[in-house]
């Protein structure tokens, strides 16, 4: 079996990965060392190995490593600058949205994809979203909270947005 | 409370937060290991059979194939995977590896290769002839004359009657019921059935073990209890444990799930054959039938009640199945009595249980402990019983439940498999409970508005039940805490204490910040690694705040007294005018000096010599209860039968919340596990004992887009024995929420469901039914065959 | 993972990607968004070739009709503005709930279709509006209605050829309604019944055309022409709408399995129906 060369950005860093021609993206990923890219099922059900590609929020267990070949691909690793949190980050601390961490990285980076998309979402997208990051610790009220407080920051530091608007009544 | 606290009672962030939102490598598998395999086992086919012969001289001559393991290549040490207090009191039944398999999962054999790939490969290539046995699967076939005997071994010991496959067997019973069914004016009595439903954590069990220079036996797990699973391991592997350091790092969710040595003993084998690291993760589909399960029961509640709704005798026949091993058989079950009943004041109580093997995968702890299936049962009486005497489920609890100052003697006669201790109540928060509860959700409304304009086929609900737990085993449980100062005024502590995703290690930084009157960021928080924290039991029964938090209050108050002494030289003060506060030491005097921490620290260390630092260790005798009133509203389609949850309430007492904003978490977390209970989640078989529904895919948990409004009230109690009055929180909510589900459908549409999860082709069925019989029996109203008046 | 796959070919033409397939025989499959491939891990795969490469996926006007190229994603499909307005946005509604925002990232409408799940959500939308497959197979370019592409479960027509696109022909003249309705047991979920549904009123509330649709009810998602012949040219009232759904009883051929049983599905799929007629009904301002 011939191993396959891929090159692609991660985090902003040009990369190329020797990969075998059937490796998805997220056994990669984490034997280059990107650890916060989870394995939780493998069947693109819970959400944990989410991570960007191109700016989209996908399964990292269901993509083909050689389909990431010229892609940009964001991960967890590459959210703050630095000791600086994003804002999303910030918003799931203090709403108590993580409790074990592991299917944060998969919501923070859904949630990223969602504001860059959606910058004012509704609860109901925020919802659907989520749906695609199975918790077992949360219920989901914090991380829905989070997300909506993580709309308010975002849209805050682009000026276009006031934290009055950061109380939601929810469903 | 008695005084202004800076650190308990605050929504702080998670002090092991940021490197979660990071992503930082803090999991398990989160390492590289140089010349790490990759271990597998290979799960049983037959639900019961016996291994003839096993060749696996295939599998060993695959290229990257390092060991193959079999019953005949490893010690055989009867033992239990409960994460328990030693002696166990769970059956010494499981071993290592075996010559019989007892349900489809069972292990087999156990592989090590240079890789995942071809340690599934090496899988294939075992051959394995079995001496297929009959099964068992039905709970209520299986000590049946002629049933085929599960454990006929003969060095398996603790189990109540192997030949009868009977893992374990209770019967306790306070006063008398019978005379208590004679006094009574009405008699009721049904029986309840719920499922085997899984933890579903999302990091799933994974171990990697190696041996480190000094050739101990290094494991670092997902586990809840490093401490029972280093003498456990240290007990199969017939090695000291002294050889065996267990590294808990953070735990992606455990629930009771990983309060179990489930990967550590053979993933340890094949690193001792092989003397390299081995790592081995369960995959989601083998983590459903591999790992363990809730305990599926059927319990027959019988309660005689008199005419004001009194409750005078509450019994509670149970059959359960721990499936082929009984891990926490006879433990999950006991709860099931001695935490349920008691929650009414009953005078005759009287609890028995059957815990049968089935062919079946293995039940064991799991969030609630027995007390799910029990509350289902005992709350859907109680609602039952409640409209049959024409009285308000609410008024029926404030009447019946457990008060402030009552002794619970079940408990006495019903501990964790030996003799328990009596439970005095020392703090109760029940009734305010019940009281803003039904408020919240605005019950005296909704009970009576079911209709939902212009849509005819939707019919609402409200329903209601209460619950209480424990806070840790009474007189079993205990706990250590080292505390430790640096030389900047910051504070190493070092607790066994297994914070698996439950804030555990943020909420002891908080009771020690707090004594130490430091903020909370001064805490340099280490759980659990068997070679530099202290012994704790784990993270189980509700008992981490509670105890690992006492323990870590009392070290914080013997270390405060050491900086109190150094500052006192320092002042010139005696300690007993010094206190600590805002990371300074003051005095309480009128001379108004102070050092901060940071001086009296860099004091001790350089001047006097001497490391500022203690240790202590902590337990009760009693387990004070935190009680949960939880309230549903739901939404019925008659035409398809789905049933949505539209609001779930819960008010919860769990004493002083030391962080409302973590104890919010738990509650809202539990519920989302309930509501599946309830409605979505069962683990599936076919009539082989195979699983059919072994991936999220189909078995069906709760999502975001599933989750009704929650809210969440604590009221605050203190309890006395508690940490700044702290009880517990995380598995009392789990309780309620599915029989106030189903007590809101009665309220919907007038059917009851007794067995779960209720799913849209029971309603539609029970719509029908009721239908019919009514257009049978109209126009008189019918006569609840199940409530009888006595005499 | 599939770590017995021996090749993965990224093409950038089509009969460069049919040339490879041919070339593979048994062993070699297309592959585009790879969520089934991987989930169904066929261990005989052992060389995939990649679509999403050939330019397939567009959203665009042909003719007075639509052609979607078969490597659009349901994301694209959910969020395209002109699928939101097409026939009252039934088939961005049915890509919406093809599983999670990821998955719907990922997955294609191609792959949706050629993979003939009975459940597939986007089947009932496309059968109901006529879609046609258009398939480049050794033999050149063919098109088929969709009602002929699935054969039965996880058989399609394609036979080696590659699904390149799905046209939708231009909508029936007239007012018109149409709905899509999906029963699963949470909302995020494989469906236990699927529906979708187009009708034609005159003024006088006659129907004039019916088109209805189920999945995960046969062994295919199927037109139901018996039902819709019984509706055409009669007055829609709530007896005729009563009559069909007991008729559409009759036509599926559930199956039990771990999502839901065989008697369930059957009575779902009249009441899935008769919301969708009524749904279609008001949206016209149809009192029955």
């Amino acid at each position: 079996m011939s191993r396959l060369e891929i090159k692609l950005k991660v985090n902003g860093r040009s990369r190329s990965f020797a990969i075998a021609p059937g490796e998805v993206l997220l056994d990669v990923l984490r034997r280059e060392g990107y650890h916060g890219v989870k394995r939780g099922c493998e069947t693109g059900e819970c959400g944990a190995c989410t991570v960007l590609v191109d700016g989209r929020a996908i399964n990292s267990c269901l993509m083909f490593a050689a389909q990431a070949d010229g892609c940009s691909l964001l991960t967890i690793e590459g959210i703050a600058q630095g000791d600086r949190l994003d804002p999303i980050q910030e918003a799931f601390l203090d709403t108590g949205a993580v409790q074990c961490g592991f299917c944060t990285p998969g919501m923070i980076l859904n949630t990223k994809a969602l504001l860059e998309r959606s910058p004012q979402p509704t609860e109901t997208e925020v919802r659907d979203m989520l749906a695609g990051n199975f918790c077992r610790c949360t219920g989901y009220t914090k991380p829905i909270e989070a997300v909506l407080t993580a709309a308010i920051l975002v849209g805050g530091l682009k000026g276009s947005r006031t934290a009055s608007t950061a109380k939601r009544k929810p469903r | 409370m008695s005084k202004e606290l800076a650190s308990v009672g605050k929504r702080v962030r998670k002090v092991d937060g940021v490197k979660l939102v990071t992503g930082r490598p803090a999991f398990t598998d989160d390492i590289h290991l140089p010349g790490l395999l990759y271990g597998k086992i290979l799960p049983s086919p037959h639900a019961h059979a016996r291994i003839k012969r096993i060749d696996t001289r295939k599998a060993l001559a695959l290229p990257g194939v390092v060991a193959v393991l079999t019953w005949k290549d490893v010690p055989r040490v009867p033992h239990t995977t409960a994460g328990q207090s030693w002696p166990e009191p769970s059956p010494y039944d499981t071993y290592l590896l075996d010559n019989k398999v007892r349900f489809v999962g069972d292990r087999v054999a156990a592989v090590a290769a240079e890789s995942r790939a071809l340690a599934e490969e090496a899988l294939r290539l075992i051959k394995v002839d079995y001496e297929v046995l009959p099964a068992v699967l039905d709970m209520e076939q299986a000590d049946a004359p002629g049933a085929p005997v599960i454990h006929d071994e003969p060095d398996s010991r603790g189990i109540h009657d192997a030949a009868h496959n009977i893992a374990g067997h209770i019967l306790k019973e306070i006063g008398s019921v019978e005379e208590g069914f004679r006094q009574a004016d009405l008699i009721f009595e049904h029986e309840y059935r719920t499922p085997r439903v899984q933890h579903c954590s999302i990091e799933p069990h994974v171990t990697i073990a190696w041996l480190d220079e000094d050739n101990r036996l290094v494991l670092r797990t997902s586990t809840q209890v490093p401490y029972h699973t280093r003498r456990q391991v240290a007990m199969i592997l017939q090695i000291p444990v002294q050889r065996v350091h267990v590294i808990k790092p953070r735990i992606g969710g455990g629930f009771g799930g990983k309060q179990e040595m489930l990967l550590e003993d053979i993933c340890g084998a094949l690193a001792l054959a092989t003397r390299r690291p081995v790592k081995m993760e369960l995959t989601r589909h083998e983590e459903f039938f591999m790992s363990r399960s809730r305990h599926p029961q059927i319990l027959r509640v019988k309660l005689g009640i008199k005419r004001d709704g009194t409750i005078l005798a509450n019994q509670m026949t149970v059959l359960a199945t721990t499936g082929a091993y009984g891990s926490h058989c006879n433990t999950v079950q006991g709860n099931t009595g001695q935490k349920v009943l008691p929650i009414y004041r009953a005078s005759h109580q009287r609890f028995e249980c059957k815990v049968v093997y089935t062919n079946m995968p293995v039940a064991g702890a799991f969030r609630g402990y027995g007390c799910p299936q029990g509350y289902f049962a005992l709350e859907s009486a109680a609602d039952e019983i409640a409209h049959t005497l024409g009285l308000d489920p609410v008024e029926f609890r404030h009447k019946n439940i457990i008060r402030l100052g009552d002794i619970d003697e079940l408990s006495a006669v019903l501990g964790e498999g030996r003799r328990g201790l009596p439970r005095h109540i020392r703090s109760c928060g029940l009734p305010e409970c019940l009281d803003r509860g039904a408020a919240t959700i605005g019950w005296s409304r909704k009970r009576h508005a079911h209709e939902v304009p212009g849509k005819p086929h939707l019919r609402r609900g409200v329903g209601m039940a209460c619950s209480m737990q424990g806070s840790a085993i009474a007189g079993v449980d205990w706990a250590a805490a080292l505390l430790k100062m640096n030389e900047d005024g910051s504070f190493n502590l070092q607790v066994g204490a297994t914070d698996l995703g439950t804030g555990s290690d943020t909420v002891i930084a908080q009771i020690a910040a707090e004594a130490l009157g430091v903020s909370v960021d001064k805490m340099i928080v280490t759980s659990s690694d068997t070679d530099f924290t202290p012994f704790d039991v784990g993270a189980y029964a509700s008992s981490t705040t509670i105890i690992s938090g006492g323990a870590a209050k009392k070290a914080a108050e013997l270390v405060r007294g050491q900086i109190l002494e150094a500052a006192s030289k320092m002042l010139e003060v005696p300690p007993d005018k010094l206190t600590c506060r805002d990371n300074r030491v003051v005095t309480v005097c009128e001379c108004e000096k102070s050092v901060t921490m940071e001086e009296v620290a860099l004091y001790a260390m350089y001047t006097l010599k001497h490391q500022i630092m203690a240790n202590a260790s902590h337990f009760n005798t009693d387990s004070p209860p935190p009680f949960c009133a939880q309230f549903a509203e739901v939404e019925v389609d008659t035409e398809t039968g789905q049933v949505q949850v539209l609001e779930l309430v819960t008010a919860v007492d769990l004493g002083v919340a030391i962080n409302p904003l973590q104890a919010e978490g738990q509650v809202e977390g539990a519920v989302a596990q309930s509501l599946g209970y309830a409605l979505s989640e069962e683990m599936l078989f076919d009539p082989q004992g195979r699983m059919t529904n072994a991936s999220f895919t189909d078995y069906k948990m709760f999502t975001a887009k599933d989750m009704p409004k929650l809210t969440t009230l604590l009221v605050e109690t203190e309890e006395p024995l508690g940490p700044y009055g702290a009880k517990s929180i995380a598995e009392v909510p789990i309780n309620a929420p599915a029989p106030a589900v189903a007590n809101a459908i009665f309220n919907a549409i007038g059917v009851r469901f007794h067995k779960l999860p209720i799913r849209p082709e029971d309603v539609l069925r029970a719509l029908r039914e009721k239908q019919s019989g009514q257009k049978a029996e109209a126009p008189r109203p019918r006569r609840r065959n199940r409530v009888a008046v006595a005499k | 993972m599939m770590p017995w796959i021996e090749s993965f070919q990224r093409p950038t033409t089509i009969p460069e990607a049919l040339q490879l397939v041919r070339r593979g025989g048994r062993r070699a499959r297309f592959v585009a968004g790879a969520t089934d491939v991987l989930v169904q891990a066929d261990p005989s795969t052992r060389i995939l070739v990649d679509v999403t490469r050939l330019k397939l996926n567009y959203i665009k006007r042909q003719g007075k009709g639509w052609a979607i190229g078969a490597a659009t994603t349901m994301a694209a499909l959910e969020q395209s503005k002109e699928m939101q307005r097409l026939a009252d946005g039934i088939l961005a509604q049915a890509a919406a709930t093809c599983g999670s925002v990821q998955n719907r990232n990922l997955a294609t409408i191609g792959g949706n279709l050629a993979n003939a799940s009975p459940a597939a959500d986007s089947a009932p939308p496309l059968l109901v509006l006529d879609a046609e497959v258009v398939m480049v197979g050794p033999k050149g370019r063919r098109r088929l209605p969709l009602t002929k592409f699935f054969r039965g479960v996880r058989k399609t027509a394609l036979n080696g050829a590659l699904l390149v696109e799905v046209f939708i022909p231009p909508l029936p003249k007239g007012r018109a309604a149409w709905s899509f309705h999906k029963l699963a047991r949470l909302a995020s979920d494989i469906s236990v019944v699927n529906a979708a549904v187009g009708l034609g009123l005159d003024g006088k509330g006659n129907c004039q055309w019916a088109r209805i649709a189920l999945g995960a009810v046969a062994p295919t998602p199927f037109r139901l022409l018996e039902v819709e012949k019984r509706l055409q040219g009669k007055r829609l009232d709530r007896a005729l709408v009563e009559q069909a759904c007991a008729q559409v009883g009759e036509q599926v051929r559930p199956i039990t399995d771990v999502r839901s049983t065989s008697s369930y599905r059957r009575e779902m799929s009249g009441v899935l129906v008769r919301r969708a007629l009524l749904e279609c009904a008001e949206g016209m301002g149809h009192k029955l």
